[in-house]
């Protein structure tokens, strides 16, 4: 009875007020197996292994693990059974070690509680061993990378002896090389006897990887087929419903004068670490600049130096040649957008309307909607203001008074992107534009981007997703260390080739190169 | 709207009840004690116009802590801005001899910048040392306390008199009361006014709100965090001194006494929390909080409740409202969120593709 | 030498109160649960303890009242914050209030008296003569013949350490305070830790509440926690939640407010003096704000 190794029954599962994120789905899972799960961001793949793993009780619906009906009520239940889960979002504790945070919950105790560590400690030990996990269990998790991060969550389940490892979207902070590296990893622990479910919205890695694929959209299964001979386009119409186009179609870039100059820039942080050094670059009217890199290297920096959030330590930024190194945020957004990376913190009030989210920073550089009196803002002009944006960039917003967190993810994206480019500038910079959105809103949010292009704003764009980068830029910078170490065109390289400067396994390009005894 | 009005009404009526309860509980008549409640404060010219007396300083208190939180400021220092406003005032109204209708409008603007400085302590340690105004508005009010009573019981004291306070204002400060009718009332009104528009209508009360909700977001979008801090800190210490300068000048007494203001300057505070920083809403909270604090004196006089079991109403009316906010939240969700997946599965028993039916 | 010998054990009498509230507190500021409803438990503590030692004519009871008073402060502080998720600054501050009007309401209701209420039936803590220790001629006289809560209270900041950072428990609490979710993922349930915390603090806080009103002073006062659970937040803040720096911090606080009394009858007004400790407080807190601003600055 191979297959009766996982199989879920009929889920249902509803969220408050209204979301059906799972509707009747089935799902069988055979031992041994490297079984993906795909659908694009919000089609419940998340969802549904949150219910398998007694992270949230199903609304209806059942699940048989080895032959026998479970319902786990907490991830302790679903770990002591055998099946364990690796999260998108890592739920590490920053500041204890990758032991503590390994035994967090399985703590080795004696008499009224007190830890003892004489035994574990070697036994976590060999686990890294034996699984060839190369990290040094004393690191703080605040000071490690992420690709170790991950493999902390990994070892975690390894010491509480899982048969079965969900992995959630594993490689969406990972480098190329730091991709292969985990599914290698992934192999090896499946020919060890672990069962693999691999949760992807990212089909290249899915055929690379599985044995069977099913394939989720909008909180339904729609299907469940053998890796053997699958075709991409295929499966992304499964996925999607429709034809997808990989790519958006642009026309070639005609660059004109320099709409954004940054010099010399560096950033030195609380800690004495210098976070940016000497990063000059500029962007032209009419292009797309993209830069690449793993997070952590330097392009928040550059992100908050550029907008004003932070002084820099020296170096200058103009914007539409003039120099506004000094000036603070609001100045600096008479001449630039800014689309931040975290919608829900920095792009946003989440309790606040609709209303009073369109309007922020127009508040104050838009007359068009202050009242007689200056000093006021007129109600029914922010309102018509707001109606506008929601028109233009077709958000799906019921009412414009109700709370931004009402709206979808894409929706209130779209809210941002919207607010900021009716701000009208010359210059835009976009950080993460499209992380965590649904197909058709990435889709949208692409095409305004060179449609801005195309009337003649020069872009920067900030992006960890490489797919993203090669279809929209017309140029990619390579982040490394602070540093940039290479510019390239996406027809003339690879994603290996941007990996290898990304780690810094490849030396940065001539033009780039620090220029030893040049004062500065 | 309507989400903001419905917990609030069950908020109220549960505390309401419990009140009656504990009475019940204590030996007190319930329904006689609530009607001498209501009657003492509502039912009669002299009980209404006592009523809007006391809602004046707490409509102020009210104002200073529903701009305080609702822009991201922990100003807790009422009682002290509240204490060293009433104190300008009298100081003021003391050395200063002019006719009222300069008196007038010069103690308010005292009353107000007395409070704005002492608030301004405090904002200023945070700007300039990042010192985290909880701590110091709190001491600060410590400070104001000891420090007015020194002032009342040495330089300032009126010697005729056994206990600590000062003489008596000049009359060119005192409000009129016409026909019981206190105008000090009508100070807070205007003030309530004011800072309605101020909050809700303009730039500056945007950039409040924004930053009281997330100021990373009024920060990325340019708003100046710093100095809308200031201001809003500025703001709140003023109606809180003010409140106390009203203190003096309006009623009866017109001198700084031991122990004045009580406890409206936490009332204020408490009055914004259940109003949830909303303008309207502390304009009635306040003078709902009034009509308990007004009634209960009566009540004390009719069946002999003390009249403290205000306070412990008005603590009760507060949590109830607050969790009932939660509540009702969670459970209006989870109604909806259970039709929605009888729906669900209803269409599907319905569609009869070879689906087995769900489990009932 | 009289003087230093009063000074120092008025600063450890001065020192307890603010001692066991900040060991509670530190429960609570480990779970990353802001606890400003200190100051009210202490308060309800107080009361209940002086009501269950009149009553019962027994001091023992007394103490345990209190300490059932700050428990009933704090499960319900629980229930609110935990089940219903309403936000702790909220709740605390209502349940401050409620903690002044309902002890002052009850002293009226129970003991008939506005203002205090003083009697020879509440039987106060015994005082401890440590055998040994009173021998010794100098340290003598300081550390002994203290009401036992204060030795109660020194022997509970090593245990609370130990607990704290030595245990299972504490490392699961002080993981809760950094992420509760990441705690939740393991299987251990974070609300619960936050609802224990919660607990430990009322407990603790209502000690201190006995403490003040059955072995400081013999009595209750309306609002007689005079802003102690403040400056316990102030200092819980300062130590960053270390017992031993607790132990150390409200000595100095102790110190401050018996400052503040042996001025008295010196030329400063006495108003003066009783400013001494809050003072002192925003003092402190400049000081660890600079050191904070500091080390970002890396000065």
């Amino acid at each position: 009875m191979q297959d009766q190794f996982i199989k879920m029954d009929s889920i249902i599962k509803v969220y408050p007020p209204d979301t059906l994120a799972l509707d009747d789905v089935d799902l069988a899972v055979e031992e041994g197996e490297i079984h993906s799960i795909i659908g694009e961001n919000g089609a419940g793949k998340s969802t549904l292994m949150k219910v398998l793993y007694g992270m949230t009780p199903p609304s209806g619906g059942e699940v048989h693990f080895r032959g026998r009906k479970v319902r786990f009520a907490t991830p302790r239940e679903a770990v002591a059974s055998g099946i364990g889960m690796v999260h998108q979002e890592f739920m590490l504790i920053p500041s204890y070690t990758v032991y503590e945070n390994v035994i967090l919950g399985a703590e080795p105790a004696g008499r009224f509680g007190t830890l003892r560590h004489a035994d574990t400690k070697p036994k976590v030990e060999e686990l890294v061993d034996t699984y060839g996990l190369t990290i040094d269990i004393d690191s703080r998790i605040g000071d490690i990378s992420v690709g170790a991060q991950q493999k902390v969550e990994i070892l975690k389940l390894l010491y509480r002896d899982v048969d079965v490892l969900i992995m959630d979207e594993p490689t969406a902070a990972l480098t190329p090389q730091e991709a292969g590296e985990l599914f290698a990893r992934l192999r090896g622990l499946n020919k060890a006897g672990k069962t693999i479910i691999f949760i992807s919205h990212k089909l290249d890695e899915v055929l690379e990887l599985s044995d069977r694929i099913t394939v989720m959209r909008k909180g339904r299964r729609v299907t469940t087929v053998d890796n053997r001979g699958l075709d991409k386009a295929e499966l992304a119409r499964a996925m999607v419903g429709r034809d997808v186009v990989f790519s958006v179609e642009k026309m070639p870039a005609s660059p004109g004068e320099i709409v954004f100059e940054a010099r010399a820039l560096k950033y030195v942080d609380e800690n004495w670490v210098t976070r940016l050094e000497d990063v000059s670059l500029d962007v032209k009217r009419g292009e797309i600049v993209g830069i690449a890199g793993v997070e952590g290297n330097g392009q928040y920096e550059l992100v908050q130096l550029v907008t004003g959030l932070l002084p820099a330590e020296s170096g200058q930024v103009f914007i539409g040649g003039h120099d506004v190194t000094g000036e603070d945020v609001m100045a600096r957004r008479k001449l630039m957008c800014y689309v931040p990376q975290d919608r829900k913190v920095s792009g946003s009030a989440q309790n606040m309307s609709l209303v009073d989210n369109a309007i922020m920073t127009h508040h104050r550089l838009n007359p068009q909607i202050e009242d007689r009196c200056e000093a006021l803002l007129s109600s029914g002009r922010c309102r018509a203001f707001t109606s506008r944006l929601v028109e233009d960039f077709g958000v799906l917003a019921p009412q414009l008074d109700a709370p931004i967190s009402s709206l979808s993810g894409g929706n209130q994206q779209k809210v941002v992107v919207g607010r900021e480019f009716m701000l009208d500038t010359d210059f835009i910079l976009l950080d993460q534009p499209t992380r965590g959105l649904d197909v058709g809103s990435i889709e949208y949010v692409q095409k305004e981007i060179v449609r801005r292009r195309d009337a003649g704003a020069g872009c920067l764009l900030i992006s960890a997703d490489l797919d993203e980068l090669f279809s929209l830029s017309d140029r990619i910078l390579v982040m490394s260390r602070g540093r940039i170490v290479a510019e390239l065109r996406p027809e003339a390289t690879t994603r290996e080739e941007i990996g290898e400067y990304m780690l810094g396994a490849k030396e940065p390009q001539e033009a780039w190169r620090v220029r030893e005894g040049i004062a500065k | 709207m309507k989400k903001q009005v419905l917990p609030a009404l069950i908020g109220i009526v549960v505390a309401l009840l419990a009140g009656l309860a504990i009475l019940w509980a204590q030996g007190y008549p319930p329904l006689q004690s609530y009607a001498a409640l209501f009657s003492y404060s509502l039912f009669s010219k002299f009980a209404f116009f006592s009523t809007l007396d006391k809602a004046t300083p707490l409509i102020l208190t009210g104002l200073s802590a529903a701009v305080g939180f609702g822009s991201n400021c922990v100003n807790l220092g009422q009682p002290g801005q509240f204490l060293i406003g009433a104190m300008a005032v009298t100081a003021f109204g003391i050395a200063v001899d002019l006719p009222a209708g300069l008196m007038i409008p010069l103690s308010i603007l005292v009353a107000l910048a007395a409070g704005a400085c002492w608030s301004g302590i405090a904002a200023g340690l945070r700007r300039r040392f990042k010192m985290d105004e909880f701590i110091t508005t709190l001491m600060l009010n410590f400070i104001a306390d000891y420090f007015t009573l020194y002032l009342i019981s040495g330089p300032m004291l009126d010697r005729r008199m056994y206990s600590p306070l000062t003489p008596m204002t000049n009359p060119g400060a005192w409000l009129p009361i016409w026909n019981g009718f206190g105008s000090a009332f009508l100070v807070a009104v205007a003030a309530f006014a004011v800072v309605s528009v101020l909050w809700n209508r303009s730039k500056i009360g945007y950039e409040w709100r924004a930053m009281g909700q997330n100021p990373i977001f009024s920060r990325t979008g340019g708003c100046r965090n710093d100095s809308a801090y200031l201001g809003a800190m500025l703001l709140s210490g003023a109606l809180a001194g003010l409140a106390g300068g009203l203190m003096i000048m309006g009623g009866m007494q017109h001198r700084f006494v031991k122990g004045i203001g009580a406890n409206y300057a936490w009332d204020g505070v408490m009055i914004a929390i259940v109003a949830n920083n909303n303008m309207v809403a502390t304009g009635l909270y306040a003078l709902f909080f009034s009509v308990l604090q007004t009634g209960a004196m009566g009540m004390e006089l009719e069946t002999s409740v003390p009249s403290e079991f205000s306070l412990v109403l008005q603590a009760i009316v507060v949590l109830f409202v607050v969790a009932s906010r939660e509540s009702t939240r969670m459970l209006i969700n989870n109604i909806a969120a259970e039709l929605r997946m009888r729906r669900a599965r209803g269409r599907d028993k319905g569609m009869g593709d070879g689906r087995h039916a769900s489990n009932g | 030498m009289h003087l230093m010998v009063e000074m120092i054990r008025s600063s450890i009498l001065s020192a307890t109160p603010v001692l066991l509230a900040g060991l509670g507190g530190a429960y609570t500021f480990h779970a990353n649960v802001f606890n400003i409803a200190m100051e009210g438990m202490m308060l309800i503590g107080a009361f209940t303890a002086v009501a269950g030692s009149y009553f019962s004519g027994s001091w023992i009871i007394g103490v345990f009242s209190g300490i059932a008073g700050g428990l009933v402060a704090a499960l319900v502080f629980a229930i609110f914050v935990v089940s219903l998720k309403t936000d702790e600054f909220v709740t605390g501050t209502a349940l401050n209030m409620l903690a002044l009007g309902g002890t002052t309401y009850s002293l009226r209701q129970l003991f008939h008296v506005k203002g205090a209420f003083m009697s020879h039936a509440i039987q106060s803590m015994p005082r401890w003569n440590i055998p040994l220790i009173s021998g010794i001629p100098r340290v003598g006289p300081i550390l002994s013949g203290h009401p036992f809560i204060v030795y109660v209270s020194i022997l509970l900041a090593f245990v609370v350490e130990w607990h704290i950072f030595g245990t299972r428990y504490g490392l699961r609490l002080r993981a809760v305070g950094e992420d509760a979710r990441a705690v939740d993922s393991v299987g251990v349930s974070s609300d619960r830790i936050k609802a224990q915390a919660i607990i430990a603090s009322g407990v603790l806080c209502g000690l201190a509440g006995a403490y003040l009103s059955l072995g400081y002073v013999t009595l209750f006062s309306e609002n007689m926690s005079n802003g102690r659970g403040w400056i316990a937040l102030a200092v819980i803040i300062l130590t960053r939640g270390r017992p031993m720096g607790l132990l150390l911090m409200s000595l100095v606080f102790g110190f401050f407010d018996g400052l503040g009394l042996s001025l008295q009858g010196t030329m400063i007004p006495p108003q003066f003096t009783q400013m001494v400790p809050y003072i002192a407080t925003i003092v402190a807190l400049y000081f660890y704000s600079r050191e904070k601003r500091a080390a970002r600055e890396g000065e």
